[in-house]
C-alpha cells in the first residue's frame, strides 16, 4: 500500500518539475563551491582536506534544506487539495501513508546524493578520502534527511497547512545549523559545548571534521557523533508517534 | 426490520468546539433501502455522514455500519462507498490514473480496466485520458461519484452528489444510482432538494440544525405538515418558520 503513495508522489514529483529543479539547484551549488574552491586565491590556498570538509558540510546542509521543503509540502498538500478523507476512507492505513511519504523524500535524497558523488569523487582525488567520504556522507545525509522528514511529517499532521510547516520547520533548521557553524567558537564555553552535543547537525560538521581532516575514518572514531545524530532520529520518531495521536483524536476535519 | 438493518444511529451527538452540530441523532436504515437524508446548509448532514464513515469519532452515541461499531474502524473492511464533502480530487493525474490509484488502494488486481469500465459507468469515457484538473465542475462530480463505486460497495454513502451537475447529468446519475439500488446497494443519499430525494428515496429523513426533526415516506411527510407542495413541506418542517413537532 505505501508503494502506491510513493509512486503517485514520485509521479507528482517529477509532473510538478518540484525535484528537477531542486537536482538542478544542487548541482549548481556544487558546482559553483568546486569552482570557487579551486580558482578563488584565497580559497585554493586551503589544504584539500579543509576543502573537502566545507564541501561535505555544503552538500549536507543543501539536501537537507531541499528535503525540509520537499518534505513540508508531500503530506500537507493532501489536506490542502482536501485528498485526505477520501485517502482515510480507504483501507490505507495512517501508518502506510506516512512510509510512502517518507521513502519519496528519502528518494528525492537519493538522487541529490547521486547528484553528489562526482563533486566528491573529483575533489577528493589524490588524498585518499574518497570512499571514505562518500560512506559518511551516505550514512549521515540518511540519518540527518530521514530525522528531518520525520521532524516535518509530524508537523505536518498538527498544522496540516504547508506555510506553517515549512516556516516552523525552517526556524529549526536556521535554530540547528547556525550554532553548528560556530561551533568551534561555542565549544570554548562549558554550555555551549553542551549544546553543540545535543545538536545533531554540529555532530555531523564535527564528526566530518574528524573524517577528513584528521582522517580518522573508522567508525568507532566517530561513535560518539553517531549516537548523537541517533538520538536526534529517535526524537523525531517519537515526535512523529505524538502528533499521529493527536491527529488520530481530532480527526481530519479542524475545528 | 431489525434484522436487516445495517447502518443505526444511537443518540449520536457531536460538536465542533462548543457549536453542537448534531443532537441526539437516532436513525436506522435497513439494507437495500435508497434513503434520503435531508437538510438545509449548516443542518448537520455532512457531520453525520463523517461519523458514519469514521472520519469523525461521536461525542455521545453510538454508530453501527454493516454490523461493525464505526469506531472499530473495523468497517473499512465490509465495503462502504463514499461520495464526500471533501473536493478530494489530484488535479495532475487524468481521470483513469485517478480512478486506478483509488483501485489499488482498495486492492483491485485489474486497476486499470476497473477504472475504464467505471469512468464509462459515468459517462466520462471520452476524457478518461484529460487531466483532471481540466474537468468541469460536474465532470469532477462525476469522478467523485466513480471513485465512491470502485470497490463495488454494498452500501453509498453520498453527501450532496448531484452538487453542480446539469439536468442530464442528475438525472444519469440518478438513474445509476437507481440500478445500483436495484442490484442490492444501500444508498445513504444526502441532498437539500426534497423534490430530488423523493423520486429516489423508498424512506427520508429530515435534519435541522442538528436535531432529527421528520422520518418517513414522503406521504408521511405530507400528512404531519399538511402540505403538498414539495418546496413547502421543507419550508415548514426546517429553517426560520418551522412547526415544532
Ligand atoms: N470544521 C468545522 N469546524 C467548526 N464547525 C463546523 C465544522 N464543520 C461544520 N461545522 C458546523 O457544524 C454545523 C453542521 O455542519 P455540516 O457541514 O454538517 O452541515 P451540512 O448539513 O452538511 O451543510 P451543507 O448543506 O451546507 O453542506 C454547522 O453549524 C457548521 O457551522
Ligand atoms: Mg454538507
Amino acid at each position: 500500500m505505501n508503494k502506491l503513495i510513493w509512486k503517485k508522489d514520485i509521479t507528482a514529483e517529477i509532473y510538478t518539475w518540484k525535484s528537477a529543479l531542486w537536482l538542478l539547484l544542487t548541482a549548481i551549488i556544487y558546482s559553483v563551491t568546486c569552482y570557487l574552491l579551486l580558482t578563488n586565491k584565497e580559497l585554493s590556498l586551503l589544504d584539500q582536506t579543509e576543502m573537502l570538509w566545507l564541501l561535505a558540510k555544503i552538500i549536507i546542509g543543501a539536501s537537507l534544506l531541499v528535503a525540509i521543503i520537499d518534505a513540508s509540502s508531500i503530506l500537507t498538500v493532501e489536506f490542502e487539495q482536501e485528498t485526505m478523507e477520501d485517502l482515510l476512507i480507504s483501507p490505507l492505513s495512517v501508518k502506510d501513508l506516512i512510509i510512502g511519504k517518507f521513502l519519496t523524500v528519502m528518494t528525492v535524497w537519493a538522487l541529490m546524493y547521486a547528484v553528489a558523488v562526482p563533486y566528491v569523487l573529483v575533489s577528493s582525488a589524490g588524498s585518499g578520502l574518497g570512499p571514505a567520504f562518500l560512506a559518511y556522507i551516505a550514512l549521515y545525509g540518511t540519518l540527518m534527511v530521514g530525522g528531518f522528514t520525520l521532524f516535518v511529517l509530524g508537523l505536518s499532521f498538527l498544522y496540516r497547512s504547508f506555510k506553517n510547516t515549512l516556516t516552523t520547520s525552517l526556524v529549526f533548521y536556521l535554530a540547528v545549523g547556525i550554532p553548528a557553524l560556530f561551533s568551534a567558537t561555542l565549544k570554548a564555553n562549558p554550555f555551549g559545548s553542551i549544546i553543540s552535543v545535543a545538536n545533531p547537525l554540529d555532530a555531523v560538521f564535527s564528526s566530518l571534521d574528524n573524517i577528513l581532516v584528521d582522517y580518522h575514518t573508522a567508525l568507532t572514531a566517530n561513535a560518539t557523533y553517531l549516537a548523537s545524530v541517533a538520538g536526534f532520529v529517535v526524537v523525531a520518531v517519537v515526535f512523529l508517534a505524538v502528533s499521529v495521536k493527536v491527529f488520530d483524536r481530532h480527526g481530519i476535519v479542524k475545528e | 426490520m431489525t434484522e436487516n438493518i445495517i447502518i443505526d444511529i444511537k443518540d449520536a451527538s457531536k460538536s465542533y468546539g462548543d457549536r453542537a452540530a448534531v443532537r441526539g441523532l437516532s436513525l436506522s436504515v435497513a439494507k437495500g433501502e435508497f434513503f434520503g437524508f435531508l437538510g438545509p446548509n449548516g443542518a448537520g448532514k455532512t457531520t453525520t455522514i463523517r461519523m458514519l464513515t469514521g472520519i469523525l469519532s461521536p461525542d455521545a452515541g453510538s454508530i453501527t455500519v454493516a454490523g461493525k461499531l464505526v469506531s472499530d474502524k473495523l468497517h473499512r473492511a465490509g465495503k462502504i462507498g463514499v461520495l464526500s464533502e471533501s473536493k478530494g480530487l489530484y488535479e495532475w493525474m487524468t481521470g483513469k490514473e485517478f480512478l486506478s490509484f483509488f483501485a489499488g488502494l482498495y486492492g483491485i488486481a485489474e486497476a486499470d480496466e476497473a477504472a475504464e469500465k467505471l469512468l464509462a459507468e459515468v459517462g466520462l469515457k471520452d476524457r478518461a485520458d484529460s487531466l483532471v484538473g481540466s474537468y468541469s465542475r460536474g465532470m469532477k462530480q462525476r469522478l467523485k461519484l466513480a471513485r465512491a463505486l470502485v470497490n463495488e460497495p454494498d452500501i453509498l454513502f453520498l453527501d450532496e452528489p448531484t452538487l453542480g451537475l446539469d439536468p442530464q447529468g442528475q438525472d444519469s446519475i440518478q438513474k445509476l444510482l437507481k440500478r445500483l439500488n436495484e442490484k442490492g446497494v444501500t444508498v445513504f443519499y444526502s441532498s437539500h432538494l426534497l423534490h430530488e430525494v423523493s423520486r429516489l428515496c423508498t424512506r427520508m429523513a429530515v435534519i435541522d440544525k442538528g436535531v432529527l426533526v421528520a422520518e418517513g415516506t414522503l406521504d408521511d411527510l405530507r400528512r404531519r405538515t399538511h402540505k403538498d407542495d414539495l418546496r413547502d413541506i421543507f419550508l415548514s418542517l426546517t429553517g426560520p418558520d418551522a412547526e415544532p413537532e
